[in-house]
């Protein structure tokens, strides 16, 4: 049974008379135990995504989804407020910027004490309050922090981001969560934190089967961390499959792109050469594309490309493109019979 | 804390050195003779001026003068009010305690009443709840205080005849004073009718409070309703709602604090505000504070009385001002560090 499962999820932006669709129709799954990266360049609405799933956007943003499905609880059956506290209870985020979303006027002690969930603590409340405090503590040393009484008595200003992004990852493992999604655990921070962040998401991965969502925009970075990778583009899905998979054998064109695009990719180029890279730049909202929104940058578009490829799956290396880069000869009718026949 | 203690200390003599310059130099813009400007002695016999000169040391340069002056300000000694012959400083104790109360009180309906409506309204954002507050502020803030005043002896003294018109207390209570803040003289006194006198006095100043509280209160719906938006959209309201805390919770364990801090400095600020607009309420109300006394000296050109009144007030303001600034570092730990600028 997958931990996750959506289908077809929309976001989109109320913006007056004219709503900007910002996710189109994504779907994505997820197995216990595994580590999902989900990959796109910035403003492809990974982190959209991330926010809808955990339930934080603002009344700007409409989310629709065909089926949204949590341990095969049908999410979208549930009231507001049972989704709110099922999702709570057993999915928690960390975000970029950790500094920023810690609160600046309370202590780091205050702040991991109140994520702890009441129903696990017993007694009156003075006890309760012992029981958060001793809590607190455990967590910052689960998350490898030994100087836990100078970490809980200081404010978010006082640490360095590493030790936030730790102290965020404290927050999120309060609840003892199922899935934690990570986006962009280590933006903005140096190459030895940023092992560090990545180092502890797997042991967490590992000694406690907890499945991590990662959303990263630098897609060589996260292979060595990840199972399964899904691809973004713009909004739009792009293809999904194992990390060897998207790694080795790209079916997409975005994807061959953005692995060809990272300079191990290139090594063989001489010194001094531009990398490969696709032309154009990721399209703006107010002015997307239609059909396939990699279209005007694709460099095998063609006219079939003004509609929405439908997603076509692979063995489960599951690609959304009506011209993938190898074309397999499917016993069961695949949906572009005639174009993909033309490409071979 | 002890650096940012001393850094405010620092601020507050410095401010109150130029404070002293300005008034010192009034004494020499004001039409008449500086010695007596000064001094407030008009009736002095020709002896009786040499002494006084000899006190201010007006034969030698001005910065022996201004030293001297400092000295006198520093023994409380702020001369003679030029229309009723009587010690200025004497005067003014009688006559601040009423105004700090006063505007104290005035501060605090607007803080209570102005900061909550901004965080309902910024809640409620963009709906009716939201509309309706923000057209009342508007309302509150275009009312000229004088009007305002008249109108509330009107409806709530002379037709409803919920609230006394004018003073501070019915004559009928016998209060000594001690502090000359009169809540706190009624409760330390030992009279049989201690609680009537209080509810008097309350009763006396809730109508002039109110009446000042209402171009405040609506400034800080304004300022609440903005910061409240402002932090509502940051990233650590949305990592707290991740967090699996309540909408309650996230307002009252992290919005309000720091929603607050932003409130906080412009209190000081609209404090001046609200002192000027007291003055003029205390003229209306017959209340007898230090405002309605400087009003009527400027009528009657005492020039003496001017220069000290404004003193007292600007000092007055200022120590407000830094006892805000305190209660914004004790809520801002990103504050008590900051060694260097304000």
């Amino acid at each position: 049974m997958n931990l996750l499962d959506i289908r077809n999820l929309s976001i989109e932006l109320i913006n007056g008379d004219k709503n900007i669709l910002a996710v189109d129709k994504v779907s994505l799954s997820m197995k216990e135990g595994e580590v999902r990266g989900l990959v796109g360049e910035s403003g492809s609405g990974k982190s959209l995504l991330a926010q809808a799933i955990v339930g934080v956007l603002d009344d700007k943003w409409h989310v629709h989804a065909d089926r949204f499905h949590w341990r095969g609880i049908d999410l979208l059956r549930l009231s507001i407020e049972e989704r709110k506290a099922l999702i709570s209870r057993d999915i928690a985020m960390i975000f970029q910027e950790p500094m920023a979303c810690l609160d600046p006027t309370t202590t780091i002690g205050e702040q991991i004490a109140e994520a702890i969930d009441t129903d696990s603590l017993s007694g009156f409340f003075w006890q309760k309050q012992k029981q958060r405090h001793s809590g607190a503590i455990k967590l910052l040393h689960k998350v490898g922090i030994k100087n836990h009484s100078a970490c809980l008595s200081s404010y978010p200003h006082q640490l360095t981001e590493a030790i936030c992004q730790r102290v965020m990852i404290a927050i999120a493992l309060a609840r003892r969560p199922i899935l934690l999604i990570a986006d962009e655990p280590t933006a903005a921070m140096e190459n030895t934190n940023q092992g560090q962040i990545f180092r502890l998401l797997a042991s967490l991965n590992q000694l406690k089967n907890m499945s991590i969502l990662l959303i990263s925009h630098d897609l060589e970075n996260i292979t060595h961390w990840t199972n399964t990778i899904t691809v973004m583009y713009s909004g739009q899905f792009v293809e999904a499959g194992t990390t060897t998979q998207i790694f080795n054998k790209p079916l997409h064109p975005y994807t061959r792109a953005l692995v060809d695009s990272s300079p191990s990719a290139n090594f063989h180029l001489p010194a001094k050469s531009r990398l490969m890279t696709l032309p154009g730049s990721i399209p703006i909202l107010q002015h997307l594309p239609i059909g396939c929104r990699l279209g005007p940058r694709c460099p095998r578009a063609q006219q079939a490309c003004v509609k929405a490829p439908s997603v076509t799956n692979f063995h489960g290396h599951k690609v959304s493109c009506h011209f993938p880069l190898i074309p397999i000869k499917t016993p069961r009718k695949a949906t572009n019979q005639k174009t993909v026949k033309g490409v071979c | 804390m002890l650096i940012f203690t001393f850094r405010r200390l620092n601020l507050f003599i410095f401010t109150m050195l130029l404070l002293t310059l300005l008034s010192f130099s009034l004494s020499f813009l004001f039409p008449g003779d500086a010695i007596i400007n000064i001094s407030g002695a008009i009736n002095a016999t020709p002896s009786q001026l040499i002494e006084i000169q000899n006190a201010y040391k007006t034969d030698s340069n001005i910065f022996w003068q201004y030293i001297a002056y400092l000295s006198h300000i520093a023994n409380g000694d702020l001369g003679l009010s030029m229309a009723s012959q009587s010690k200025i400083s004497t005067e003014v104790l009688n006559l601040l305690p009423a105004t700090i109360e006063l505007s104290l009180v005035a501060l605090f309906i607007a803080m209570f009443i102005g900061i909550p409506l901004g965080f309902i309204a910024a809640i409620k954002h963009n709906k009716t709840a939201d509309n309706v507050i923000l057209s009342i502020s508007m309302l509150g803030y275009s009312i000229p205080v004088f009007w305002l005043g008249l109108l509330a002896i009107l409806t709530f003294s002379i037709s409803l005849g919920w609230f006394p018109s004018a003073g501070q207390i019915s004559l009928l209570f016998e209060i000594e004073l001690v502090t000359g803040i009169q809540f706190i003289d009624i409760l330390i006194s030992d009279s049989p009718y201690k609680w009537q006198a209080f509810a008097d006095a309350s009763a006396h100043v809730i109508l002039p409070a109110s009446v000042i509280a209402v171009a405040p209160a609506t400034i800080f719906i304004r300022l609440a309703r903005t910061s409240m938006i402002e932090v509502l959209e940051t990233s650590y309201i949305r990592a707290a709602s991740a967090k699996g805390l309540t909408f309650q919770q996230i307002i009252f364990r992290h919005a309000i604090r720091n929603a607050l801090i932003k409130i906080i400095r412009h209190v000081g600020l609209q404090f001046a505000n609200l002192v000027t607009i007291a003055m003029v309420t205390e003229v209306i109300f017959s209340w007898p504070g230090i405002g309605r006394w400087l009003i009527e000296s400027i009528y009657q050109r005492d020039y003496t009385a001017i220069q000290s009144g404004l003193l007292v007030l600007s000092c007055f303001i200022f120590v407000v001002h830094i006892l805000t600034d305190f209660i914004y570092a004790a809520l801002n730990p990103l504050a008590r560090g900051n060694k260097y600028g304000s």
